[in-house]
Order: C-alpha cells, then structure tokens, then sequence
C-alpha cells in the first residue's frame, strides 16, 4: 500500500493529494501553437503519469511523464537557445515531460524526440527538439519487456 | 511560391524582423542561416511535421482511465509490488 493510500481519505486538504500547476507555453505546442495555457494535473495513484490539460478545455489533455522512469539512460541535450528562451541557468531549474500515445489497444508509445520541457521557477514552457534528438524515438514503446 | 537568386553571403530579409542567408553550397547541400527573435520559432519541416503529427495523435478527448499496462512500464523490481491505479 503507498503512502498515498493511507493518507489521502483523511487529509482531504490536498498537498500530497492531486495536485495542479498551471504551465505557460507561450509558443504552444508543435500543431497547437494557439494553445498558450495548460494545466499539469498530478494523482499519486498515477505516478509518474500526469496528465497535461489544455486550460480553456478541460476535456483535451496529453498523458506525459517524466522520463527518469520511463528511459532512464534517456539525456535530451537542451540548445542554448531553448535554455535562454525557459530562462534556465542551472539544469536543475529545468523539469522534462514526454508526451504518452496510448493508442487505443496497441502498446503505448513515449516521444522523446519532442519533448515538452519547462523552468520549474518560472513556470514557463517549451515543447523543445533537443540537439541530439535524431538518436531518440519519436515513438518509444513504452513497456519495456 | 516567391522564388528569388541568391549567391552565397546574400541574404532575404522577412517582415524586416527575419534574415535568411546562403552561407555556403555543398555539393548538394545548402546551408542556411537564419536571424530571428528567439521567439520565432523555426523547425526542419520533416521534424515539425512528424512531431505536431504525433501531437495530434497523443491528445486524448476525454482522460481515459490508466489501464494495467501502463504499470508494467515502471515496473519496480520484483521484490517490490508494483504500483496499482486506483479507479477515479
């Protein structure tokens, strides 16, 4: 039983329950340049799964995990100017989600070609082609057997 | 499509705000440089479309439950269960 099990009914007041954090892409995603706003919603029975919801409609959301779990070898190699544009100087401001194709039935896929990556100070965000990004999968199976 | 001649070392100007220069010809390769404001973004075609391809592909209508397999990605060692969703 996680820890999450045992204290969640009874301290309803959140923290270490579901979580949200509003995240800016001020350039959207590739294909969804309009969509500025989203909102990262955390479940402890979902972990490391998050679910990355567009803000003005709650129904549409990417599933997206950080990769420590998913491919652990996984080091996106961030360009200078993507660091300059999230503000990030040191590599511990940055926080890197990948986004999840569930695929109805078939085996689910991680894109680590693409993946969505935000200063945890600023709460700014960019989904960023990393400089080494023709060595990942844009479509990583995602259990590993 | 506007089609102009260019050498190497010259340049376009777009919107008076974005400079694409020839740099050099190699065999048959060209090298483009471009000057923009970091808040232009700028993406090799076939990346940007196989990436926002894949955008529209992941994005999910309705959050689907998390189902079983998801948990066999993160698996921990056997010594310790695996983590179980617990239903919304």
């Amino acid at each position: 039983m996680t820890t999450a099990e045992l204290t969640e009914p009874k301290t309803p007041k959140t923290r270490q329950s579901a979580g949200r954090e509003i995240i800016q892409l001020p350039l959207g995603l590739l294909g969804f340049e309009n969509v500025k706003q989203y909102v990262l919603l955390t479940n402890p029975a979902e972990e490391p799964f998050m679910w990355f919801q567009m803000m003005d409609d709650t129904r549409r959301a990417f599933l997206v995990a950080p990769p420590a779990r998913l491919v652990p070898d996984y080091q996106p190699d961030i360009s200078d100017d993507d660091a300059a544009f999230l503000g990030i100087t040191d590599p511990s401001d940055a926080v890197v989600l990948n986004i999840i194709t569930l695929r109805g039935d078939d085996r689910p896929t991680v894109n680590l070609k693409g993946p969505v990556v935000f200063n945890r100070r600023t709460r700014v965000g960019k989904q960023v082609i990393p400089n080494n990004a023709t060595q990942y999968s844009l479509r990583h199976p995602l259990a590993a057997s | 499509m506007l089609i102009l001649s260019r050498k190497p070392g010259e340049s376009i100007v777009i919107d008076g705000r974005i400079v694409v220069k020839i740099v050099r010809l190699e065999g048959d390769m060209v090298k483009v440089g471009i000057e923009a404001a970091k808040e232009v973004p700028i993406h090799r075609q076939e990346v940007y479309d196989e990436i926002q391809r894949n955008n529209q592909e992941a994005l999910t209508a309705s959050r689907p439950p998390l189902s079983h397999f998801l948990t066999k990605a993160t698996a921990r060692p056997p010594s310790k269960p695996a983590p179980v969703f617990v239903a919304r």
